[in-house]
């Protein structure tokens, strides 16, 4: 079952790993991010040889967005960022694992100071006619 | 010969082969390298000289050679096969003539899949593993099958291979204590693979490997070998009685028809009583296991003109035995709606009770409520049923199941 970990945060100035450019980050002292950084390579570590990931991506800054709306008459493009709110999408995982137990237990992982972790089911076009 | 009979030649062939060279040099990736050769080799040649009479005997031997040409130029050759040497029984010592190899090559594929399904492996690289190995699929193949990208199998597959050479797995029969749950690993990767490719209403026409007639043909093969195996028998069984509803199951616009709405007769009629054969003969014997029951369960709709007219009864019989020896809120689900067919969706209510009260179940598993949905109205209460079925279809990842849960929503809403 595939779902996706997506990363909100709000670095400034924006860069990655973001949790490095967070208010929240910049108060932790370095050897907790050296642990941090430790801790997550095991992680991907795992999931790469399990075959659990699939991919991921770091995003750009926000301003860098093109948005396009739609409407009836012309459809407007405009630049970035999209978010009214305070944190913006800043990179995506998508996995591939058996249970939904299993996708929590790896996105628990993702947590980071000054960002939030979403994990969401993807859809699929199969289904069961039991 | 055509390209579409060498292709054809190409499938059947290779994993037996490759079986073989597996189990006499015991370096999965070398073996396939040279068997990729061979079978290079025979592109090359039968077009020319015409197919062999025995093609198997033809290729091992082709990369047999290949194999210890490679061998000759490696410092580490004679400890190999010094290694090779004390795996093989006494009587094999000698090398045989390669015709005579061949009542071994049958009993070497179901060792490969054994091999494929070692507990160092977590379970999507023993699925992924026994498609390439056994089943002769490329990598891309079952990529598309999967819907992963093409890197992403290849890694499943590599590090799969390696994690094998790591723990030291021999090609070789499990012991005699490793052997039931191996087999058990085993028919679960079967039955996932079936499964992969039933439920993927698309794959049929998407795709150019039909998982199902791979995980048919691969659990045939394995049943022929082992004809004693009861569970194997039934898993066989379950197969082809879940596979016989596949043209039934789809309507023209791809939505997902249920089973209490299909037209039974679209359904085949041949692969039900091959299944039902198979379960006669194996289902008088004792020990009844969870395919076996689950086969049983599927065979019972078979011999159905339609959901009303099912023995219903039998159905809730084989659920409550199914309870006892392998309990999942599916099977507590569908005894529900078993039970309420015989007494009343009341009863079936009564009995998802449970699950409804279970935390994790509650607030994710979308069947709860799917069928909490489908029993109430049974009753006749509609507003709660349509709640229900908004409830389930907001919990659904399937596209088109979530599409029907939406629809039963709007309908009852009315």
């Amino acid at each position: 079952m595939k779902y996706v970990i997506l990363i909100h945060s709000n670095p400034e100035p924006w860069g990655h790993p973001t949790q490095i450019y967070t208010k929240e980050g910049r108060e932790l002292p370095q050897e907790q991010h050296d642990e941090m950084d430790r801790e997550f390579d095991a992680l991907m570590n795992e999931i790469s040889a399990s075959g659990e990931f699939v991919t991921a991506e770091a995003l750009a800054d926000p301003a860098s967005a093109t948005l396009y709306r739609w409407s009836a008459g012309e459809h407007l493009a405009t630049d970035g960022p999209y978010a009214e709110s305070k944190e913006h999408l800043a990179g995506f995982f998508l996995i591939d694992c058996e249970s939904r137990e299993r996708a929590e237990e790896i996105a628990a992982k993702f947590a980071q100071p000054g960002g939030v972790v979403e994990l969401r089911p993807a859809m699929w076009q199969g289904g069961d006619d039991h | 010969m055509t390209d579409a009979d060498l292709e054809d030649v190409w499938r059947r062939s290779a994993p037996p082969v490759l079986a073989a060279i597996v189990r006499r040099y015991g370096d999965f990736d070398a073996a396939e390298d040279a068997v990729q050769e061979a079978l290079m080799a025979a592109s090359v040649q039968w077009p020319v000289d015409g197919t062999p009479a025995n093609p198997t005997a033809w290729l091992i031997r082709v990369a047999s050679r290949r194999l210890i040409d490679q061998h000759r130029s490696d410092k580490a050759r004679v400890n190999r096969e010094q290694a090779a040497t004390r795996q093989l029984p006494a009587d094999e010592k000698h090398s045989p003539a390669a015709d005579a190899r061949d009542p071994y090559v049958e009993d070497d594929a179901v060792l490969l899949l054994l091999l494929c399904c070692h507990p160092a492996l977590p379970r999507a690289s023993q699925v992924a593993l026994t498609l390439r190995a056994v089943g002769g699929l490329t990598t891309g193949q079952i990529a598309r099958a999967f819907s992963v990208p093409e890197s992403t199998m290849a890694q499943r597959i590599v590090r799969a291979k390696a994690r094998l050479r790591q723990v030291d797995a021999r090609f070789s029969l499990p012991s005699p204590q490793e052997l039931p749950d191996r087999l058990t690993a085993l028919q679960h990767v079967l039955y996932l693979i079936f499964n992969e490719g039933y439920t993927s209403t698309e794959g049929q026409t998407l795709y150019d490997v039909s998982l199902t007639d791979e995980a048919i043909r691969l659990t045939r093969q394995l049943h022929e070998q082992l004809p004693d195996c009861d569970e194997v028998a039934g898993l066989l069984a379950l197969m082809l009685l879940t596979d016989a509803r596949r043209a039934a199951r789809a309507d023209a616009d791809g939505s997902l028809v249920p089973l209490s709405d299909q037209d039974r007769g679209r359904w085949d009629r041949a692969a039900i009583t091959e299944g039902t054969r198979l379960l006669e003969t194996v289902l008088g014997r004792g020990h009844v296991g969870p395919y076996q029951l689950q086969a049983a369960i599927a065979a019972v709709h078979c011999e159905a003109e339609s959901w009303e007219e099912t023995d219903w009864m039998q159905i809730v019989v084989l659920y409550r035995m199914l309870d006892d020896i392998a309990p999942s809120p599916a099977v507590t689900l569908n005894l529900a709606v078993a039970a309420a067919m015989v007494h009343g969706p009341d009863a079936g209510l009564r009995m998802i009770d449970p699950l409804l009260n279970d935390e994790m179940q509650s607030r994710r598993n979308h069947r709860v409520h799917a069928v909490r949905a489908h029993l109430l109205e049974m009753t006749g209460r509609h507003g709660e049923a349509g709640t229900a079925y908004a409830a389930a279809a907001r919990l659904s990842t399937s596209i088109p199941e979530q599409r029907y849960l939406n629809s039963k929503a709007a309908q009852l809403a009315r």
